[in-house]
């Protein structure tokens, strides 16, 4: 497949959906229409008042049509972020 | 045209093949629907409810003595208490989002609240 | 992994779906297809505000119009051998008599279809569908 997406698999990704949320987890798969599979996957809620909250959500099937960017994370500088003293305004979903 | 797709998986009798069978039969079966009352939602955000009359695979859907629930002008996914009678209507399948039978759905008050505390 | 592998694997599960209108079903999944179409059982429904709740039986949602489906961690563990196997007999059908399969699966009108490398075009028109609503949504 040609998706560019198989260099990711086991890897941990943060994956933006198109309503405008932010999912990190392992990519455990996907699908010629870009569907995967995030396994102990959490949701970063961001907020312009308090810091950054992280919601644990386990294992997830993202379909494809929402899907608008799916990202590697450097472990080692994301784990170096004090999410709980960032602050910004979440994102907007994408408007067609 | 499903009768036409079994008989050719009857032809090749092994597993794969009736995978593949069950894999083109549609996993919902409407005729368990018919004569009953059901609720559909459609993409946008329309909802009815009628007497289940016919349908085809394509989910095209007939539904008799049909009411529609009004939404909030402002937000077409808020339902209000307000219904119209619409009658015998004809569902396009493709806008279907969800079909769930009337006996037995219900509103409720909040389930999940002594889950999330 | 294929997400339809897993969600195939994931039948008899509880599961919590939302729908790209901002619905979240949660209950038991019963069957699912190609196109993600699943069959819940014993699903309770909450509104987009997470106000209000209602109780179905049983329903059926059309696939395009999901966003994404929250599955317990232990099914992902049970997925493997399932897939192997699937692979094994989809290999056998390749080597047997693929040639056949492939000319019966054009021969039916919607047999393209019921292919398994075949689903991204029309799992990509529904995307369309669902766009809609979320557009009428923004205004």
């Amino acid at each position: 497949m040609a998706s560019g997406l198989e260099n990711y698999v086991n890897q941990t990704v943060s994956v933006i959906t198109s309503d405008g949320r932010n999912f990190i987890g392992t990519l455990k798969g996907f699908d010629q229409t870009i569907n995967i599979i995030l396994d102990e996957s959490h949701e970063r809620v961001f907020s312009s008042s308090t810091g950054v909250a992280q919601v644990v959500l386990g294992l997830h099937i993202i379909r494809g049509d929402n899907i608008a960017v799916v990202g590697q994370i450097d472990e080692s500088i994301d784990s170096r972020l004090d999410l709980g003293n960032i602050k910004a305004e979440p994102l907007g979903p994408i408007v067609h | 045209m499903a009768s036409k797709e079994g008989e050719k998986g009857k032809g090749s009798q092994s597993a794969g093949d009736n995978k593949e069978k069950r894999r083109k039969e549609s996993i919902l079966d409407l005729s368990k629907y018919l004569e009953k009352s059901i609720r559909v939602k459609f993409a946008g955000g329309r909802e009815a409810a009628g007497i289940l009359k016919g349908y085809d695979p394509l989910l095209n859907l007939v539904l008799d003595n049909t009411t529609e629930f009004l939404r909030d002008p402002d937000d077409p996914y808020k339902l209000l208490e307000d219904t119209r009678a619409l009658g015998l209507v004809v569902c396009r399948g493709t806008s279907v989002v969800l079909i769930c039978p009337m006996d037995g759905m219900e509103a409720i008050p909040n389930p999940f609240i002594t889950q999330e505390g | 992994m294929l997400p339809l592998s897993l969600l195939r694997t994931a039948q008899n599960h509880p599961m919590l779906v939302e729908l790209k209108n901002g619905e979240t079903y949660n209950g038991h999944l019963v069957s699912c297809d190609n196109w993600m179409n699943i069959n819940l059982r014993e699903v309770i429904c909450t509104s987009r505000d997470g106000d209000k709740f209602w109780r179905m039986p049983e329903c059926y949602i059309r696939g395009s119009t999901i966003k994404y489906l929250r599955i317990p961690d232990e099914v992902i563990d049970m997925v493997k051998e399932e897939t192997q196997v699937k692979a094994r007999g989809r290999s056998e059908i390749n080597k047997g008599r693929g040639g056949q399969n492939m000319r019966s699966g054009r021969g039916g009108a919607r047999g393209a279809f019921g292919n398994r490398g075949r689903p991204a075009p029309l799992a990509r028109g529904g995307g369309n569908v669902g766009r809609n609503p979320q557009n009428k949504n923004k205004k």
